[in-house]
């Protein structure tokens, strides 16, 4: 028994060093990688200072133009799209974070169907902010509630878990070659989409992610930050309005909601897309453009 | 419960620390907290479908004693004959009832007699196929004269549904692990040390390699539509990795878990990937399944001890057998009669009775993984007309794959740590890091195996591939 005991000391004592040690080294990695994700992050948590963000998934990422949109409008702006960021909870951890230190003047959420209907797994990728874990009250909240609170608390290296082999190889290999504030071109597919098909009709609402959706919007009015909606083009039959829930809350908060795939913008251009969710550089300028301009109206009419 | 689960983590550490609370001479009450310990781990999933396993492990108890019980031959055969009817009519029911009426409704479709059979809507139960061969090969031994009747029921009942084992093999047998539970198991040190490595292996080889293989070869077969010839070809050649990493790793955790309570369970897994030969690849593949098969089906056909072409039919129907176990569907059928094809043309060509060594054994050794790898692609497709896809678009539909480069990076390093491991076993290099004499060594090797899977595994609590079966 006293070999054992010995054992497991000498593994649990073990593992807890090398745990704090591999924790320290791995945020070294995750500071200093080009991978996708972590620079953006890094720079959202502590170095964003633009009068405009763009928040939300790989939709919001490739389709925003920051110089074009800033030119048009006057403002500096940041595309703050994180790629794979899924839903509402991982909108609401960014947004913590980037309030704790920078009140921007707009914030333009790229919502999807994801950000309040049911998901398996809703609480997926909330694992990509885990580097940053104790470090914002709020954000750390939805780690809480996914049960993951303890298990980061713990172990240090485990908040790594999601993109340590990301953030490795991103030491080496840069992905954020000629970005534009956030924004990384795609480049022009071989093929492009052939046939407006069908988008999958949406799950059930879910209320928790609706809470949080509220909640997002109360911390943006709270902060006077104007937030507003938005749903960029998608190469998808519009059968019915997929976001007539998400409208209805706009509506209720006076929020702007442009929506340009239900107005079947592009539907017309299937060379402007790399798939069909999202479009290439080309097509993201354009879309840039289109947008920026409308932005720019709803901005004189609410000063006027 | 999973072996993979924060639950099993905590459940694991109570089973041992009350067995051993338990003296050692005290095994029937040993018996009873590793009965109640098992059956807990079984209704985790579905607490309703401990009933079937009752069931079948009631059956089987009550036929041994039957055929214990009969002088004559006739009343033997009649108690074996009712444990196989009764305990494949259950697996009949819930695996393979709704392939064969929906099979049957197509085929009579096709004819204009279209008719409408009744659908049976339970899910299949978590390791039915496994604890049902277990209990029914405990009947033929008994039947045989090869193992002795076991009349504690407890005791018997811990070996149908030992938990290790339980859901995913290996699939045991009853004279080597009923006799186990009849010993006194002492705490012994290295025997628990050894387990605990076998077990960190197996996570390595399921959270590390398997589950970051599936992230990719999962996305390419359940959307095979969607990719080009370079991700058929790469899915195809990480699909092998994958099954070799959940099931070879379920089996390390299972063998390391029995092995910390002081049992041993056979070896499942040896290195089948290093086969010159498909007749090789099977007896270094699940193990405790083909040796099932070769003494419950193939040897009862006649096995060898019969003329040339009925001993390719009996290894054709073994294998085919063998394929509808995995599961009901014709991919799987394809998969097990490819391979006993396979097999009755290495018989025929008299492949894999000598041994090779330098060109030739690295010629027979790619043309056995290719093989391999191709017969996978059947066996992981969701459907035949996938797998026809897959097979001929890694010719017709040429393209580059599209893979996330870093799941490849913590791919490929699992894959040199596991292949370093596997050539220092197989060629006996000595390397031995994990059972090295220096017990620094030994818990260094624990503590980085640990850090490695916490830091590259993939610890979303995925299901084991074979639980399905």
């Amino acid at each position: 028994m006293k070999k054992l005991l010995a054992s497991a000391l000498f593994v649990l004592i073990g593992l807890f060093i090398v745990d704090r040690l591999g924790g320290m080294v791995m945020w070294w990695v995750n500071q200093h990688t080009y991978d996708v994700s972590g620079p953006k992050i890094k720079y959202l948590v502590g170095e964003v200072h633009e009068d405009v963000v763009m928040m939300g998934t790989s939709r919001c990422d490739v389709h925003y133009v920051p110089s074009i949109i800033r030119d048009a409008l006057g403002m500096s702006v940041y595309n703050g799209g994180i790629n794979a960021s899924d839903n509402i909870y991982a909108h609401y951890i960014m947004l913590n974070h980037i309030l704790a230190r920078h009140v921007p003047k707009i914030i333009c959420l790229e919502v999807m169907t994801n950000d309040f209907t049911e998901q398996e797994d809703p609480f997926n990728t909330i694992s990509f902010f885990a580097p940053y874990f104790g470090k914002n009250e709020g954000a750390d909240s939805v780690f809480r509630l996914a049960g993951k609170y303890w298990i980061y608390r713990i172990s240090h290296l485990y908040r790594y878990n999601a993109k340590a082999t990301s953030n490795i190889a991103g030491l080496v290999i840069n992905r954020h070659k000629g970005g534009d504030n956030g924004y990384i071109p795609v480049p022009k597919p071989a093929h492009f989409p052939k046939a407006l098909k069908h988008s999958p009709t949406p799950q059930a609402t879910d209320s928790l992610k609706i809470e949080y959706v509220n909640r997002f919007v109360s911390l943006c009015k709270k902060k006077g930050v104007k937030l507003i909606f938005t749903v960029a083009p998608e190469y998808t039959k519009v059968d019915s309005d997929h976001y007539d829930v998400l409208k209805g809350i706009a509506k209720q908060y006076g929020i702007p909601f442009m929506d340009y795939h239900t107005a079947g913008l592009y539907h017309d251009h299937p060379e402007y897309f790399k798939d069909c969710l999202h479009l290439w550089d080309k097509g993201a300028r354009l879309y840039s453009s289109v947008f920026a301009h409308d932005l720019k109206k709803i901005l004189e009419e609410e000063t006027n | 419960m999973l072996f993979n689960s924060i639950s099993f983590l905590l459940f694991f550490p109570i089973v041992c620390l009350v067995c051993f609370c338990i003296p050692a001479s005290q095994i029937r009450i040993r018996n009873l907290w590793l009965l109640a310990c098992s059956y807990y781990f079984y209704m985790n999933w579905e607490p309703a479908y401990a009933l079937l396993l009752l069931t079948s492990t009631v059956v089987t108890y009550l036929a041994a004693l039957g055929i214990g019980h009969y002088r004559e031959k006739a009343g033997r055969k009649a108690c074996l004959v009712a444990s196989l009817v009764l305990n494949l009519a259950i697996l009949f029911l819930f695996k393979y009832y709704n392939f064969l009426a929906s099979n049957i409704e197509a085929l009579l479709g096709a004819t204009g007699l279209g008719i409408d059979l009744p659908e049976f809507g339970l899910l299949l139960p978590v390791g039915i196929s496994f604890y049902i061969f277990q209990a029914l090969g405990y009947s033929i031994d008994v039947y045989r004269g090869t193992t002795q009747v076991e009349r504690h029921f407890p005791t018997y009942a811990l070996f149908v549904s030992f938990f290790p084992q339980l859901v995913a093999g290996p699939i045991e047998r009853s004279n080597n692990l009923l006799p186990q539970f009849k010993q006194q198991h002492r705490f012994d040190y290295d025997s628990a040390m050894a387990g605990v490595r076998l077990m960190v292996w197996g996570y390595f080889m399921k959270l590390v390699l398997a589950d970051r293989c599936g992230i990719f070869v999962d996305a390419v077969f359940n959307n095979v539509s969607q990719h080009n010839g370079g991700s058929y070809l790469v899915a195809s050649l990480l699909f092998p990795f994958q099954i070799y990493g959940d099931f070879a790793g379920y089996s390390l955790i299972a063998i390391g878990v029995a092995r910390v309570l002081g049992f041993r369970l056979m070896e499942n897994f040896r290195r089948p990937y290093f086969a010159c030969s498909i007749g090789e690849f099977w007896h270094r593949w699940h193990i405790s399944l083909s040796t099932w098969f070769r003494d419950y089906v193939y040897i009862p056909l006649g096995g060898n001890r019969v003329g040339r072409m009925r001993n390719y039919f009996n290894l054709f129907v073994t294998f085919v057998v063998s394929g509808i176990w995995h599961g009901a569907n014709w991919t799987f059928f394809c998969w097990g009669s490819l391979h006993g094809l396979l097999l009755c043309i290495e018989k025929a060509l008299g492949i894999g009775k000598q041994k090779y060594s330098g060109w030739r054994k690295f010629c027979h050794w790619a043309v056995t993984f290719v093989l391999v790898c191709l017969a996978w692609i059947l066996f992981r497709a969701n459907s035949l007309s996938d797998a026809v896809t897959v097979a001929t678009g890694i010719f017709t539909k040429p393209g580059m794959p599209k893979p996330e480069y870093a799941n490849f990076i913590a791919i490929a390093l699992a894959m040199t740590i596991l292949l370093a491991k596997e050539l220092s076993d197989e060629y006996q290099w000595g390397i031995r890091v994990a059972e090295s004499r220096h017990w620094l060594v030994r818990h260094i090797y624990l503590v980085m195996m640990i850090v490695y899977i916490i830091l590259f595994g993939v610890l979303g609590g995925d299901q084991f591939i074979y639980f399905q079966f």
